[in-house]
């Protein structure tokens, strides 16, 4: 093995490569495109319902009239349950079972590339492409949010208004975070990843999971569980539009996130290295 | 081989830090050694509360409420669990209180002139200016102030001997309270007192001498009732942007109308006070209070809880003339009780019971049945 090192190819070849390769598959673009549709689909329909008497909505939607930064936010939050664990699961599903299924993992794996290396650009890409995705949501939601409900700054929950570089501090800081919790499903995904040739299974046994983990954080009985349950996490996110921030839930929820990701990259790096070619 | 042997161990113990992780994060947080302090007795500890300045800290409050009230579907009520409450004070009379509640927010800034109290749910504030509801206190509740002594040692001293007649009052070792030294100042009922509550423990800051956390604990059980107590604690001046608050664009703003207390509304809160003969039975911790409320005054009360919660719930329709079964829903709550005093409905807590009889008779106090029985029979 240690003959091989010398012809490894640079890291960021390896890593641009890889982007290259997910971002040429239609489906990631029409994915892409299809995702910048959620912020205005729930733009027009607050615009809609800022209309009618009283507040538009619960929670943030109340805020939103003349608030536009806050839609964003909003779409963040309203996608983090479902939809972005399921674009976090198909990057995931596209990096190991999509190449076994295709048999190109095959090669990949006789390729004079180390396993760990292979997992870690794999990671990189999904990772990336989260990001990317979120941060699709995020800037679509904004410009959405302005053109629809206008505002120079942004309303917190508490009543406070930020300004302007504020209000896109707490927007940047809402999108790592998020991005944070889609890495913890995706690094579970890749470990399943690492296990199937399915893509399918992939999606399917990582959407039942986080549905499952909703569903456990829905009865009190079992509270003792919920500290454990990455879903549980999600709702004291929305402590990022609160002022002045208050910053114990947001930690606690990205190290839970975090422990998600170590233990779900390590499950992957278990199975990949033992895996037969 | 010995390399994949050597990255599957890797693995692994990476799973083993990852679960670790998750149990760590899950566990309340420690509360480390107590700290060593200087004795103090529990009269000089008392005194020095009560003759603390206000100092400027700005915290976090964890409220953890398991008084074990019966649930109702649908009524609101104080419900069980825990609850975070942020506030920040300028020692001077300036405060600001944030109530986060699931994703919306209630917001209470008082800036010295005007307290403002806003709702993110429901877009409003209200806009309270100092001077329109003090003043009305201060006659509902006649003599009280003139009777309190302006002396703090002498008030001290009064108020530890007159708790010290049903208590005993302990200085508990020394703890941990949001990350500052305290002393657990301990009362305990005397053995006589027939009390449902075991001790009541205040936690004092060693510095500030301001009261860092209060728990009340029954009988029976190891986890208090309810305990509210600093998470957080900054001591020292704070921001004082955090005290001034403008409403936003958008939100309603209302302002109470503050009107004095006519002849009217007085006559009618004399009568009222007079028709329910209020009174105090026992003393103590054994204290149960005692009254006879108007039949019409339940149901009015029970119509205004259900009318408020159609109004939560977006009900628009007026829920007027809509005949009510008050003792059906207090059925619901607690369990049916009858001797020779009557026949009523027993309402229990972990921190004691009301019991409602059918006539309109109401005893609460933090006591076992037995005792509320007792007293409920010498209602007039």
């Amino acid at each position: 093995m240690s003959a091989l090192v010398a012809t490894r190819a640079p890291l960021g070849r390896q890593l641009r490569s890889e982007l290259r390769w997910i971002l040429r598959r239609p489906r990631t673009v029409i994915g892409l495109a299809s995702l910048c549709l959620v912020p205005i689909l729930a733009g027009v329909g607050l615009w809609f319902a800022v209309d009618g008497d009283g507040p538009a909505g619960p929670g943030l939607a109340a805020i939103i009239a003349g608030n536009g930064l806050v839609l964003p936010v909003f779409t963040l939050f309203l996608a983090l349950p479902l939809l972005l664990p399921l674009v976090g699961a198909i990057w995931a599903a596209d990096g190991l079972a999509g190449e076994a299924q295709h048999g190109t993992l095959r090669g990949l794996m006789i390729s004079p590339v180390g396993r760990i290396r292979l997992l870690g650009i794999k990671a990189f890409g999904v990772a990336t492409m989260s990001l990317v995705a979120v941060t699709l949501i995020a800037f679509v939601g904004a410009i959405t949010g302005v053109v629809l409900f206008g505002g120079e700054g942004m309303l917190t929950l508490s009543g406070s208004t930020l300004s302007l570089g504020e209000a896109l501090g707490r927007i940047v800081l809402t999108i790592l975070l998020v991005t944070v919790q889609v890495w913890g499903v995706a690094a579970i995904a890749m470990a399943i990843s690492a296990c199937t040739e399915h893509p399918l299974v992939v999606m399917a046994a990582t959407m039942a999971g986080v549905i499952v983990f909703a569903v456990l954080g829905a009865f009190s009985a079992l509270d003792w569980l919920h500290p454990y349950l990455i879903t549980s996490a999600w709702q004291g996110l929305v402590d990022v539009m609160r002022d002045p921030l208050p910053t114990e839930e947001l930690w606690r929820s990205t190290a839970l996130a975090g422990c998600y990701i170590v233990i779900g990259m390590s499950l992957a790096a278990m199975r990949l290295v033992t895996k037969d070619n | 081989m010995n390399r994949r042997r050597v990255t599957v161990v890797a693995a692994a113990v990476g799973v083993i830090a990852g679960a670790t992780g998750l149990g760590v994060l899950a566990m309340p947080a420690g509360a480390g050694p107590a700290p060593v302090l200087p004795d103090v007795s529990a009269e000089a500890l008392v005194e020095s509360v009560l003759n603390a300045k206000p100092a400027a800290f700005g915290g976090s409050v964890a409220v953890n409420n398991d008084l074990g009230i019966p649930v109702i579907a649908g009524v609101p009520q104080l419900s069980d669990g825990a609850s975070t409450l942020r506030m920040w004070t300028d020692g001077e009379g300036k405060l600001r209180a944030q109530l986060p509640g699931g994703d919306s927010e209630r917001t209470f800034v008082d800036d010295g002139e005007t307290a403002w109290l806003w709702d993110s749910a429901e877009q409003t504030v209200t806009k309270m200016p100092h001077g329109s509801f003090e003043e009305r206190k201060p006659e509902l509740k006649p003599g009280e102030q003139q009777a309190a002594p302006a002396d703090p040692v002498t008030l001290s001293r009064q108020v530890v001997a007159a708790v010290q007649e049903y208590s005993d009052v302990t200085v508990d070792g020394t703890a941990r309270v949001a990350n500052r030294p305290v002393y657990e100042l301990v009362l305990t009922p005397k053995p006589t007192e027939k009390t449902v509550l075991r001790e009541v423990r205040v936690a004092v800051d060693s510095e500030l001498r301001v009261p860092l956390r209060v728990a009340v604990l029954t009988n029976g059980t190891d986890a208090p009732a309810v305990q509210v107590g600093f998470s957080e604690l900054n001591v020292g001046p704070q921001d004082a942007s955090l005290f001034s608050f403008t409403p936003p664009a958008g939100a309603k703003v209302s302002e109470p109308e503050s009107h004095e207390p006519t002849a009217e509304d007085k006559a009618a809160a004399e009568k009222a006070i007079t028709e329910a003969n209020p009174q105090v039975i026992g003393e103590g911790w054994d204290t149960v209070l005692a009254a006879r409320v108007p039949q019409d005054a339940l149901t009015f009360l029970a119509e205004g809880q259900q009318g408020e919660q159609r109004g939560n719930g977006r009900w628009q329709e007026e829920g007027e003339g809509r005949e009510v079964d008050v003792q059906g829903l207090l059925r619901q709550l607690g369990k049916p009780l009858s001797g020779a005093w009557g026949s009523g409905t027993l309402i229990t807590t972990r921190v004691g019971g009301v019991l409602i009889a059918d006539d309109g008779r109401v005893a609460v106090g933090a006591v076992p049945e037995q005792v509320l029985v007792d007293a409920i029979g010498q209602v007039k």
